[in-house]
């Protein structure tokens, strides 16, 4: 009998899981829907898809703006503290955009801080018909923009360190102005990192909840959670699901299409000449600094100070809170769901490796769409498929009901995060791998490495950085995630995330304060060292 | 009694084609040195990975000391053949220096008593002291793949396979470590298969040459065979260093061109009188000679240091390399006349 090959195997189980989700919403399309979806349909459906496709377009705009603007400066030019902005911006991963709505509203509202701060400064007035509002599309789009565009700075920062000077000196050579080289020359060499960049920001932008239900706009994910919660009608929240899927794979296509034929090689070994940063003086210097600085304070110090200002007026939200269980809690899931993350991650990109076999690599691309699909959508087509089986197979065989052990557990919460981040763990490890030449776990066999030997001794020491960097990541995807946690949680079970939430839903924006704080503070932790492996990664 | 090492039928195959066909030859005892030489992308690596068992055979056999290690039945495991493969890539493990890479080497049959070979003689014979405390990517292509082999060698193996193993080595350095290198192997007494397109390499390294054309196995011989008496025109035309002319076979030892005369020799394979045949002139089949009634165009020269190639034009514009030692006493210029020494005498006439 033929020996099963226990990395072919073990690869095949583990995309097969992580799609299993996908598969259930495509198959609910076609499902029997109640009257809601005919009420919707004729009512609110265009404008969930009108709002969905406007906030995505301004927040593109903008972390397109903010992202490479920054990336460039930072790049190509030395400023006060230039260095420092290096990884200063990318703190403004910390905040998530439902925590920056909070800020942005505590601060405009009527009588809010900016009125207090202009009372302080000019004594009584009536300033509340002066500051603006900032709500509605504004508000998300500020919101999701701040908190989003470091996915384009961090991939467009990395694409110009790898440009080489001999692109730049050509550049100069042709008599091509600064502004001409780079629009011409260093933004098109960049263009894979840029989309890649904007890619994430489009995925984000139509899978965000918290900030788009806290102003009250109604988009698609908006729309399968209330189809969801409040009609209990799953076959419509899978419907819409489909739609935003549809949604995201066309931007996908287009941008694949809109490529055509042309290639992006970026010479990293031969003839790869390290850029001379350019020394700014005078006004310009100003600006560059003014720039960046603006967009550090607006995107990290002005939620950080909004949430301790509250935590600071309000101590008694402070006392309210059990910050230690909350700290576990979150701490719990996300290091526990990055370990079994990148334990899986790992067999199974070894066994793409070492069997090299079609299936496996088409199962592997299909699996690592589950980053796309928005958390609320997961979490649905997980209940749906759980009711499924168990309606289906658990109960017709005699056996007790499992929805308990899946539906609002930790262990289903694991396995829906599973499912979300299995393409940053995925796509993590497999660009270690690319590092490491086929021919060196040839040699290791040569040298008389079993597979399992060369996976250990050869594999693991030299990916030990990526996996670390990779648990942070994933760690801090897991703290800032709301729709997962909070509709798969169980009972009594809360994260800094939930408890933010919750007082905010409940008007209490003051006690979503001290969560929220603690929130960006452990995320900042978690950004500051995985900074330190960005930057190295990206020859500083 | 069995060769040390064999390939029996074998089609060499990779992603689906076929590189190389029902290829068949073999090592007679340990401690020999086999060459296989052919152009880029002809198959040469794939036949040195189907060896060592990272590419599976469908058809024939491959036999090392006796023990069949693939067939179409059979196929052992890489790590079980106790063969060695040199990457042409760098194939170092990228997270440790290269005195540790090569280290590795001494691991895998650490018990094995009769090949004994010390690290510092490796190091010293490959030149690569310099570099011990380095990491992979801080080094050169020459010097990983130098690396390479050290890790090889110290490793023992039943059958060493180099693929392209000095590619990347500068000019300077080649000479010595192919002496070098031939030196130790031979010490060593490691079987060893080298693939090269560089054929003065594979001269010089191998007892035995194996050239690989058109998916095929064409010669297997010693070197002196291959060069001189080639056993086929693609053979001719891939070493590309004669001419073949047309001539007509006058008597068992003679043969006669239009324009250079009789020619006389030893033919290689017998032809019957009157044939018309098609005679290899190699550069140093033809003698030079001032005074000599037959001269041709000068239309091109090459310096090699030792020695010049003049390729001269004949009245019915064929093309004839001629070597001169480079102390020669005059030098001819192109357009000038050229006298080539007569009667002509090749110790091996090849002929087609």
């Amino acid at each position: 009998m033929k020996k099963i090959n226990f990395w072919y195997l073990s690869s095949f189980l583990i995309s097969f899981v992580v799609i299993i989700p996908i598969i259930t919403v495509g198959i609910s399309f076609f499902e029997e829907t109640s009257n809601y979806y005919k009420i919707l349909k004729d009512t609110f459906l265009v404008e969930y898809i009108l709002n969905s496709l406007t906030l995505l377009l301004l927040v593109l705009i903008f972390t397109f703006i903010i992202g490479t603007g920054t990336a460039y400066l930072v790049s190509f030019f030395k400023f006060p503290l230039s260095d420092f902005f290096k990884w200063a911006l990318i703190l403004s991963f910390a905040v998530p955009p439902y925590i920056y709505a909070y800020s942005l509203t505590a601060f405009f509202e009527n009588y809010g801080i900016a009125y207090t701060i202009l009372t302080n400064l000019f004594g009584e007035g009536e300033y509340n018909k002066i500051i603006p509002k900032v709500n509605g599309m504004f508000g998300a789009t500020l919101s999701m923009t701040f908190s989003l565009f470091a996915y384009v700075f961090i991939l467009s920062r990395a694409s110009f360190l790898y440009q080489s000077q001999n692109l730049i000196d050509l550049g100069k050579n042709l008599g091509f102005s600064r502004f001409k080289s780079f629009f011409n020359i260093i933004l098109p060499a960049a263009r894979p990192a840029i989309v890649a960049g904007l890619s994430l920001v489009a995925m984000e932008t139509l899978a965000e909840f918290g900030a788009v239900d806290f102003f009250s706009i109604n988009t698609l994910t908006t729309g399968i959670y209330n189809s969801w919660i409040a009609f209990d009608d799953l076959a419509f929240a899978n419907r819409i699901a489909s739609l935003l899927l549809l949604f995201i794979f066309s931007l996908f296509i287009i941008e694949n299409l809109s490529r055509k034929k042309a290639k992006y090689h970026f010479n990293i070994k031969g003839g790869f000449k390290q850029k001379e940063k350019t020394k700014l003086f005078g006004y310009k210097s100003f600006l560059a600094f003014i720039f960046c600085f603006f967009i550090f304070f607006m995107s990290f110090l002005f939620p950080l100070s909004q949430m301790l200002y509250w935590t600071i007026k309000f101590p008694e939200n402070l006392l309210d809170l059990q910050i230690i269980t909350l700290l576990l809690n979150t701490l719990y899931l996300a290091l526990l769901s990055s370990f079994v993350l990148i334990i899986f991650s790992l067999i199974s990109n070894y066994g793409n490796r070492v069997t090299n076999n079609k299936i496996l690599n088409i199962l592997s691309t299909l699996s690592i769409s589950g980053y796309a699909i928005p958390g609320v959508i997961l979490a649905v087509a997980f209940i749906t498929f759980i009711a499924w089986f168990d309606n289906t197979i658990v109960k017709s065989l005699g056996f007790l009901s499992i929805k308990k052990v899946f539906i609002g557990s930790i262990l289903g919460l694991v396995i829906v995060y599973f499912i979300r981040f299995y393409s940053l763990a995925f796509n993590g490890i497999k660009s270690g791998y690319e590092k490491i030449n086929i021919a060196v776990d040839e040699s290791a066999y040569l040298l008389g490495y079993s597979k399992r030997k060369t996976f250990t001794n050869i594999h693991i020491p030299f990916l030990r950085n990526s996996l670390l960097f990779i648990i942070i990541l994933i760690s801090l995807e897991i703290i800032r995630e709301l729709p997962i946690t909070l509709i798969l949680r169980p009972f009594n079970f809360e994260t800094f995330a939930t408890t933010a939430y919750i007082s905010a839903s409940e008007d209490l924006l003051e006690a979503a304060a001290v969560p929220s704080l603690f929130l960006i503070l452990i995320a900042s932790f978690f950004i500051i060292i995985a900074s330190k492996y960005i930057l190295r990664e990206n020859n500083g | 009694m069995d060769n040390f090492f064999e390939v029996k039928n074998v089609d060499f195959i990779i992603d689906g084609k076929t590189k190389v066909k029902n290829m068949s030859f073999s090592i007679e005892k340990e401690g020999d040195i086999v060459c296989l030489l052919g152009p880029s992308g002809i198959g040469k690596t794939t036949i040195l990975r189907a060896i060592a068992g990272l590419q599976k055979i469908k058809n024939g056999h491959i036999k090392l000391k006796g023990k069949v290690l693939a067939s179409d039945e059979i196929n052992i495991e890489p790590e079980n053949r106790n063969i060695s493969l040199a990457f042409q890539e760098n194939s170092l493990f990228p997270h440790y220096t290269v005195e540790k890479n090569i280290l590795l080497g001494l691991e895998k049959n650490a018990d094995n008593k009769d090949k004994q070979i010390s690290f510092k003689e490796i190091v010293d014979i490959l030149d690569i002291s310099q570099i011990l405390n380095q990491y992979p990517h801080q080094i050169s292509a020459g010097e990983a793949q130098r690396a390479s082999l050290a890790r090889s060698l110290l490793s023992k193996p039943d059958l060493l396979l180099l693929d392209e193993p000095l590619s990347n080595v500068d000019q300077s350095h080649k000479e010595d470590i192919q002496e070098k290198l031939k030196k130790m192997l031979s010490k060593l007494k490691i079987t060893t298969i080298i693939v090269t397109h560089d054929s003065y390499e594979a001269f010089y390294l191998g007892s035995k040459c194996g050239i690989i054309l058109n998916n095929q196995l064409k010669q297997y011989d010693d070197p002196y065979n291959v060069y001189h008496l080639p056993n086929s025109i693609e053979v001719v035309n891939f070493l590309n260093r004669g001419i073949l002319i047309p001539a007509k076979v006058t008597s068992p030892k003679s043969l006669e061109n239009e324009e250079l005369g009789t020619i006389t020799g030893n033919f290689v394979k017998p032809f019957p009188l009157g044939a018309d045949v098609k005679l290899l002139i190699q550069p140093e089949d033809l003698e030079h000679d001032d005074k000599s009634n037959l001269q041709l165009e000068v239309v091109d020269r090459k310096f090699r240091g030792t020695n010049f190639i003049y390729t001269l034009k004949t009245f019915k514009n064929l093309l004839i390399p001629v070597f001169v030692h480079s102390h020669h006493i005059h030098q001819h210029d192109v357009q000038e006349k050229f006298g080539i020494k007569r009667p002509i005498h090749i110790e091996h006439l090849v002929c087609f």
